[in-house]
């Protein structure tokens, strides 16, 4: 008897003090971090119409909630640390980032980063998947939070309307390769840069280090991805072994990295090659970022 | 009948730069808007949108009006032929009032009769309008479209401007008619290079006249909508769509224009700001039930149209405001409260 109600004591204590985590301490640290998120959305230069849209869909309201979450990944699971934020430009300007970990986390840290840190801060415009806007819900929530599907048009329009268009030159060739790939830049396309050199837009080179190990795919289950029609099936440790379960990311520790603004000149509609080593510049500079990043790591975690 | 076809100079093809033409166009339409309009032809003069025109032109021009149905009490300066733009008669109206500037709005735009009717007033009957107005010197005409021409696609572009494939029948083959009308305009506009003609595409257009299927679906009490979807979509005032059909005309317009309002909201937004409620169905049962419905005549709109309830068809309308300077009157707000609450059936 007396050994069942310890027991219970035990449980009651322990959900207690669960509780008084939940109710006091989680509060007090998302209260804060909800705070903040207005006081930085109010500042950002987007111009919003009478209801509280852009003119791309974009609802602050909304993406405040979405950005929470973000946040607490941001700030507790990740810890990202942050460098050189204060490169991103005033007005039009483009992000090129590496793109790892099977699933975009590495997006909406840099996102986060840009809204939380950034001076003043910014909405960070997505180009979305053309298949993304048929998912029922999905498709509204990637348009509130500011992004859209990514048509040359929808780019040219925010650049010139002066938002900040984030893009992944290797797609999703860099988002499922595997884990003894990982810090290896695949193939980069080439559309991001004729877009710069059409609406002159500066882009800022990034480099993403703790992403690349946030989910260690083994293989790329090819056939399962094409039964599905998913562009890639990923197994890694976790999944699909435990399910939904499987899904949440390692506790990496991100390391963003932002480089100087690197301006281009020329034509547009310049051959391949032409537009190609311009490319390979902004490479390169990924590149480096990325090796000086993993040289001053000392560990996978922290 | 009307005179050989010429090659339209190279100006009027909006998607290459101006070309070599003796005189540009900036200053040919100069020249035309210093013209005056003598007699204006309005076709579907007794629709909502026809009367509102009529009205903002009226004192600049003698207006004569055309519409299968009369225009009851209508104003001492229309001359008004009550008639069907598929009978001959209406070639007389041309004969006999000698026009010089048209505007054509005889368009059948819902389902309730035969599609056969659809097709023969539609395309038949712009296709005689455009033929008409050459035969007999009109020297201005403009063809009110609509933005929905585009058709509302999953991987639409914000702000598809006017070389954006009309791609409407893809997946709401009911209304192909729509898209065929617009082709025939803009067939005529550069073959034609000496009438100026302008095709505007308005955005939904609401008001208190204008019986449009999208201002009938918002005054609904209960708006069926689908579950997860809520697309950004513009709306203008009727009276922006007369005013920017009016600037067209005065301006002697050449060329194909998307008239865009006020701004964009999401679908729901649109709902309640109307008064209406938002009512989220599944896709498949929706697509099974209103197709169903409207099978047997039951619901006015084919469920083609679902997808405009699915995906943006937001149209860049900068073209027309840098030609006219047309800025709306009517903001978002004023605009819903066009369709207001005792217009409910």
């Amino acid at each position: 008897m007396s050994a069942a109600a310890t027991v219970i004591e035990t449980a009651l204590g322990t959900a207690g003090a669960v509780r008084r985590t939940l109710t006091e301490v989680l509060p007090e640290t998302i209260f804060d971090l909800e705070q903040q998120i207005d006081e930085r959305m109010r500042r950002i230069p987007t111009r919003l119409n009478e209801y509280g849209y852009d003119a791309w869909g974009f609802h602050p309201d909304t993406a405040r909630r979405a950005m929470l979450f973000t946040a607490l990944f941001y700030r507790y699971w990740f810890r990202v640390e942050t460098h050189g934020i204060q490169n991103i430009p005033p007005g039009r300007v483009l992000l090129i980032s590496n793109h790892a970990g099977q699933v975009a986390l590495d997006a909406a840290m840099i996102a986060c980063a840009c809204l939380l840190e950034a001076e003043p801060p910014r909405v960070i415009r997505g180009m979305g998947e053309y298949w993304l806007p048929t998912v029922p819900f999905v498709n509204e929530l990637m348009v509130r939070t500011g992004s859209v599907v990514g048509t040359r048009k929808n780019c040219i329009d925010l650049l010139e309307n002066e938002e900040a268009v984030i893009a992944f030159p290797e797609g999703v060739r860099g988002m499922n390769k595997l884990i003894r790939e990982r810090y290896q830049l695949q193939e980069f396309g080439q559309g991001f840069m004729r877009l710069a050199l059409e609406t002159k837009t500066p882009i800022v080179p990034i480099a993403v280090v703790g992403s690349e190990e946030q989910a260690p795919a083994i293989w790329n289950a090819r056939t399962i991805a094409r039964l599905l029609g998913t562009p890639a099936f990923p197994i890694t440790l976790t999944w699909p072994w435990l399910g939904p379960l499987g899904l949440i990311p390692l506790p990496v520790k991100y390391r963003v990295y932002f480089g100087e603004p690197m301006h281009f000149e020329g034509n547009p509609s310049d051959e391949d090659e032409v537009i190609g080593e311009k490319v390979m510049d902004v490479k390169g500079r990924i590149a480096a970022m990325l090796a000086r990043g993993l040289a001053s790591r000392r560990s996978l975690f922290w | 009948m009307a005179r050989a076809p010429v090659e339209g100079p190279d100006e009027l093809f909006h998607f290459a730069a101006a070309g070599t033409a003796p005189e540009p166009r900036e200053r040919r339409e100069a020249r035309r808007a210093a013209e005056p309009i003598e007699k204006l032809l309005i076709t579907g003069i007794a629709g909502g949108q026809g009367r509102l025109i009529a009205r903002r032109m009226a004192g600049g021009c003698r207006i004569v009006g055309v519409d299968r149905a009369p225009w009851e009490g209508h104003p001492a300066y229309v001359n008004m032929h009550v008639l069907d733009i598929r009978k001959r008669k209406f070639e007389d109206v041309f004969r006999t009032e000698r026009p010089d500037a048209v505007v054509h709005l005889a368009f059948v735009r819902h389902f309730r009769g035969d599609p056969e009717l659809r097709h023969e007033v539609n395309v038949l009957g712009t296709k005689r309008v455009l033929e008409y107005a050459i035969a007999h010197g009109v020297r201005r005409m403009v063809v009110v479209s609509s933005g929905y021409v585009y058709g509302a696609l999953p991987d639409n572009p914000y702000y598809v401007n006017e070389e954006f494939p009309l791609n409407v029948s893809r997946t709401y083959p009911e209304v192909r008619d729509l898209a065929e009308v617009d082709t025939l305009a803009t067939a005529f506009l550069w073959r034609h290079p000496d009438v100026a003609t302008a095709i505007l595409r308005p955005v939904n257009t609401l008001g208190y006249y204008t019986h449009s299927a999208i201002g009938r679906y918002l005054s609904q009490r209960y708006v069926p909508t689908i579950l997860g979807f809520n697309p950004m979509m513009q709306f203008v005032h009727e009276e922006d769509v007369a005013e920017a059909v009016a600037l067209a005309l005065e301006g002697g317009l050449h060329g194909v224009y998307n008239v865009a309002g006020p701004g964009a909201v999401p679908l729901k937004v649109a709902i309640r700001e109307t008064g209406g409620n938002a009512m989220p169905i599944p896709e498949p049962v929706a697509r099974a039930v209103f197709g169903q419905l409207f099978r047997f005549g039951l619901y006015h709109t084919p469920a083609g149209a679902m997808d405009f309830l699915k995906y943006p068809c937001t149209i860049d309308g900068r073209r027309f405001e840098t030609a006219t300077g047309f800025r709306p009157l009517y903001s978002l707000t004023e605009t819903f409260q066009s369709v207001c609450p005792p217009l409910r059936p």
